[in-house]
């Protein structure tokens, strides 16, 4: 029997009955009383150009109009949408140079779809109407879609706090030489036998979660701002609209919804500051803001495409002596998180291997495309789509078996991890490769594919990944948890965590429900209010059940701690003497001595003086546990994926034919939900790695914001897919967990490049690996 | 805008309505009728969010269909499918499944199962996955998915409390 009550059961999530019955309530099913609606014009015509002329006025007189909002009728407050300056410390942020280059309503349109205006209206359908009232002027300017266009001398600059168009390079002060790595990697490289070095190109991801952006905002007859909205970042957002509209934070209020999925779009601010402005131009009327599907593809952010080159060296035998890697990211029109993945990128690469020397460069260029920001992974697809390819191109130059060399060279536990210095504290990387091999039967595949002949190829390939469990040590990592004991034993947690679909809330509630002795159907998780929850960093770096759940355990171990301690003087015994179990306290080598925890927690409330005697029975006070938890580690997941494909030789086509992904997650607190994050990580991995990229023609116009032309796996492309879920308990996770939630997505994308080479015998460089590309390849190979 | 009176009933509730002849059924749905379960996903057909039934059994998508064109049909909508507190069949597989993630595309999932259900009793694994290609999911992988409509079609059994494998 399982040692647990909760933990480790698929049990039914918190919110399925009003997803099932369609009563869960997305920000834009929220409907109030006086609400009006609001529209931001955009400029659809140009990724590049300055307005030389705006003109609302026939905009104003159009039926429904209540208010048009130029750039002068906003706040002018440049400001950055994320929430990096939040998360590191003032030197650091310095150091790092993060900029403000946002405005409200711009006159310097830097990508198609750049805010230029608003409209308020009573209605979507007036507001949209007087929108195509609206007079701009445009002065077009040239359009750059690389950083090699974009970082010309003479170029039109982006911003003039960052000269060159260089948005980013990892800073001097902590990166001499601009390099992350450890070693001397040119006299390493000096050691080499064996070098190999490409150029890669990564997509532009689109994350397209099914629900788009949509907010309400309500300034109210107190001086206080409300905004309903579909963030990830609860907390963080109601800082950033403080600081951005001058309002003390007790007159900002967040509401997060129900969020129709996130996978980083949703990371910072969106476009709440349009609804927000809307708001308080029209104190006391609630407004609402919901962005269209095209909308949402062209002014919300992306992942990082770019070009990546990488340089290895090994010896004969295959140790990998050095390692060295640049990735210039196209940032598109605006700065955000411009270091964010500029650096995860490299930090992935150098937590993967046990390289004599790395040394990496990131950098970041603006160029006229929509912005890039946080997409599931945060760079640690595009360097597996690399670092993985090339592995396998020296396993197959040195005779050396993909699997046993992973083996053999991957870092493990006392390595450092993704951070020099952050070593990982569990790894089961070992048992995820022997037992996904064996699921999808790696030797006997990879002999049997070494001899095809015919036009439709199979093969196998493997990948490994690394991750994080939240951003420590870059970024803050923090949670605070208020956990209530009612009068009849059961709780209330509350905490701003969010839910964005992952499941966080009913693996939370089991973390709670463990920790007290309860019953899990008697804890009740208040999320989502930021009046009455704690500080909360947000869903972001796959951190909400390695982080909450440590903030929501020790909250919970608080509030055990006082009923063990009432307890423990009304069975006359030690508090530590003691357990709960199904709302009993008892001793545990005398189970017969107990009493219900009601008891206590009764009398902690009612707490009657006899006035004949002026006594009282048992402990006084409501117990409440609180924890403001910063925990001390990250704890990393590995990750082993296994992909086997067909491709056609004379199409080009690839099918994945089978995915077998075997995750390191240290325990499965909730073993289905689990299962899911691997499952729908794979969709958007083989995407990355098959079919996913925005578009864009020489005009720095979009050709694919529809779900039409971008294309995603559907259930007819999907592969039969297994999970391994490898529970090696971790000493630092909340009953040894550690995190999901990118994982799944990030060793698809090398397993499925390196099944083609398998397959072909030749690698694409370039991802989306579609069939033109597969078939430029085979024309490559045939030309050597 | 011309207008037109239609009469339209959704999940068994007879509604006399003046609607825009531009107008679509879906935001009759959501913005005149106030039933915010039927959802926007993109308004082009695409993704199979707003997907509604016609007649008990057709599936359509909302977003394309004109509200005016839809005169004394019979609607129903997600929220029209449990019975006091009772879920129907294809929602408890949903649920037992573990199908649901951020649940925005559930609404029109479930009821594109109910309508392939309709047409085909036991379809086979590659019969759900072509059914359900005009439903776009971005959590699942549709993995699960496809097994909750297994289970509404009786292929697959309710699970029992999951252990880690």
């Amino acid at each position: 029997m399982s040692e647990f009550q909760t933990i480790g059961k698929s049990l039914p999530r918190i919110d399925v009955r009003a997803k099932v019955t369609g009563r869960a309530v997305y920000a834009d099913d929220i409907q109030l009383p006086g609400m009006l609606h609001g529209k931001v014009v955009r400029c659809w015509e140009y990724a590049h150009a300055r307005v030389k002329k705006l003109d609302l006025s026939a905009a104003a007189k159009m039926p429904g109009v209540v208010r048009v909002l130029g750039p002068k009728d906003v706040t002018q407050k440049p400001y950055n949408s994320s929430v990096l300056d939040l998360m590191v410390s003032e030197p650091m942020h310095q150091m790092l140079g993060d900029v403000e280059d946002q405005y409200l309503f711009t006159d310097h349109v830097k990508h198609q779809g750049d805010a230029i205006c608003g409209i308020i209206a009573t209605s979507e359908e007036a507001a949209e109407r007087a929108a195509e009232k609206v007079v701009v002027e445009y002065e077009p300017l040239p359009v750059y879609l690389t950083a090699d266009e974009s970082k010309q001398p003479g170029a039109v600059q982006f911003t003039p706090l960052k000269p060159g168009n260089l948005a980013f390079e990892l800073p001097e002060g902590m990166f001499p030489n601009h390099v992350y790595g450890w070693g001397d990697a040119d006299a390493a490289f000096a050691e080499a036998e064996v070098v190999f070095e490409d150029s890669f190109q990564v997509p532009k991801q689109k994350q397209a979660q099914m629900e788009p952006h949509a907010y309400v905002a309500q300034y109210d007859d107190q001086g206080r701002l409300t905004c309903w909205t579909s963030t990830q970042m609860p907390k963080c957002v109601q800082r950033k609209l403080s600081k951005l509209f001058d309002l003390p934070m007790s007159r900002m209020k967040v509401n997060q919804t129900v969020v129709g999925g996130g996978f980083g779009c949703r990371l910072g601010m969106v476009m709440e500051p349009e609804a927000c402005a809307m708001a308080l131009a029209v104190p006391g009327r609630p407004v609402k803001l919901t962005s269209t599907r095209e909308e949402d593809w062209l002014d919300s952010p992306t992942r990082h495409p770019g070009k990546y080159w990488m340089r290895m060296g090994f010896k004969k035998d295959g140790t990998p002596v050095a390692c060295d890697a640049y990735f210039a990211n196209y940032k598109g029109g605006y700065y955000l998180d411009g270091s964010g993945v500029a650096f995860t990128t490299g930090a992935w690469l150098g937590g993967m291997y046990k390289f004599g020397a790395l040394r990496y460069r990131g950098e970041s260029y603006f160029t006229n495309q929509t912005f890039c920001g946080a997409f599931r992974g945060y760079g640690n697809p595009q360097t597996n789509f690399v670092m993985e390819q090339m592995i396998d191109r020296a396993c197959a130059e040195l005779g050396l078996d993909p699997v046993e060399w992973r083996k053999r060279w991957h870092k493990g536990v006392g390595d450092d991890g993704w951070c020099i210095g952050m070593t990982y504290s569990s790894c089961a990387l070992d048992e995820c490769l022997d037992r996904g091999a064996k699921a999808i039967g790696w030797e006997a595949k990879r002999a049997a594919y070494a001899k095809q002949t015919g036009t439709k190829r199979r093969g196998v390939g493997v990948a490994v990944m690394n991750h994080t469990s939240g951003a420590m040590p870059m970024l803050l990592e923090h949670t605070v948890c208020t956990v209530r004991l009612n009068e009849d034993a059961t709780a209330e947690v509350l905490l701003a965590c969010s839910e964005i679909g992952q499941g966080s809330h009913t693996t939370l509630r089991q973390v709670a429900a463990e920790t007290l002795g309860i019953p899990v159907e008697d804890v009740h998780m208040a999320i989502g209010d930021s009046d009455a929850t704690g500080y909360d960093i947000g869903a972001h770096a796959s951190r909400t059940l390695y982080v909450g759940g440590g903030a929501v355990k020790a909250a919970c171990e608080d509030a055990r701690r006082q009923v063990l301690e009432r307890a423990a003087r009304a069975l006359a015994a030690e508090p530590d003497q003691l357990d709960i179990r199904d709302r009993q306290v008892f001793v545990r080598d005398e189970p017969s001595r107990s009493l219900p925890m009601e008891r206590i927690t009764q009398l902690g409330v009612y707490n009657f003086m006899d006035p004949q005697t002026g006594k009282t029975v048992g402990d006084p006070g409501q117990i409440q546990g609180y924890s403001s938890y910063f925990p001390p580690h990250n704890s990393p997941p590995f990750g082993a994926c296994f992909a086997e494909v067909e491709v056609d030789t004379e199409t080009g086509e690839v099918k994945v034919l089978e995915l077998v992904n075997a995750h390191d997650i240290g325990r499965a607190i909730h073993p289905a939900i689990v299962e899911g994050q691997l499952e729908g990580g794979a969709q958007q991995g083989l995407g990355f790695a098959l079919t996913e990229d925005t578009l864009f023609d020489a005009n720095g116009l979009c050709l694919n914001n529809s779900f039409t032309d971008y294309k995603m796996l559907g259930p007819s492309d999907m592969p039969k897919m297994t999970n391994i879920l490898v529970e090696n308990p971790d000493p630092y996770g909340p009953f040894g967990a550690k995190s999901v939630g990118e994982a799944g997505l990030v060793s698809p994308v090398g397993a499925t490049a390196n099944a083609i080479f398998n397959a072909i015998g030749v690698q694409v460089l370039q991802a989306p690996i579609t069939p033109e590309r597969v078939l430029q390849a085979l024309a490559s190979k045939r030309a050597q | 805008m011309k207008e037109r009176n239609i009469t339209l009933s959704v999940n068994g509730r007879v509604h006399h309505l003046t609607v825009p002849v531009n107008k679509t059924l879906l935001e009759v749905l959501r913005e005149d009728l106030h039933m915010p379960d039927t959802k926007y996903g993109c308004g082009t057909g695409e993704c199979g969010a707003c997907t509604v039934l016609v007649e008990g059994s057709r599936a359509i998508n909302s977003c394309l269909m004109l509200a005016a064109t839809m005169d004394g049909r019979e609607i129903t909508t997600v929220a029209g499918l449990d019975q006091g507190g009772e879920l129907h069949p294809v929602q408890q597989a949903f649920m037992d499944q573990a199908a649901v993630q951020c649940g925005y595309c559930t609404p029109g999932m479930v009821l594109k199962t109910i309508s392939m259900l309709a047409k085909n009793a036991q379809p086979s694994e590659a019969e759900i996955r072509h059914e359900l290609e005009g439903n776009i999911c971005r959590c699942t992988g549709y993995a699960k998915i496809v097994a909750a409509v297994q289970q509404a079609s009786g292929q697959l059994e309710a699970p029992t409390l999951r252990q880690a494998v």
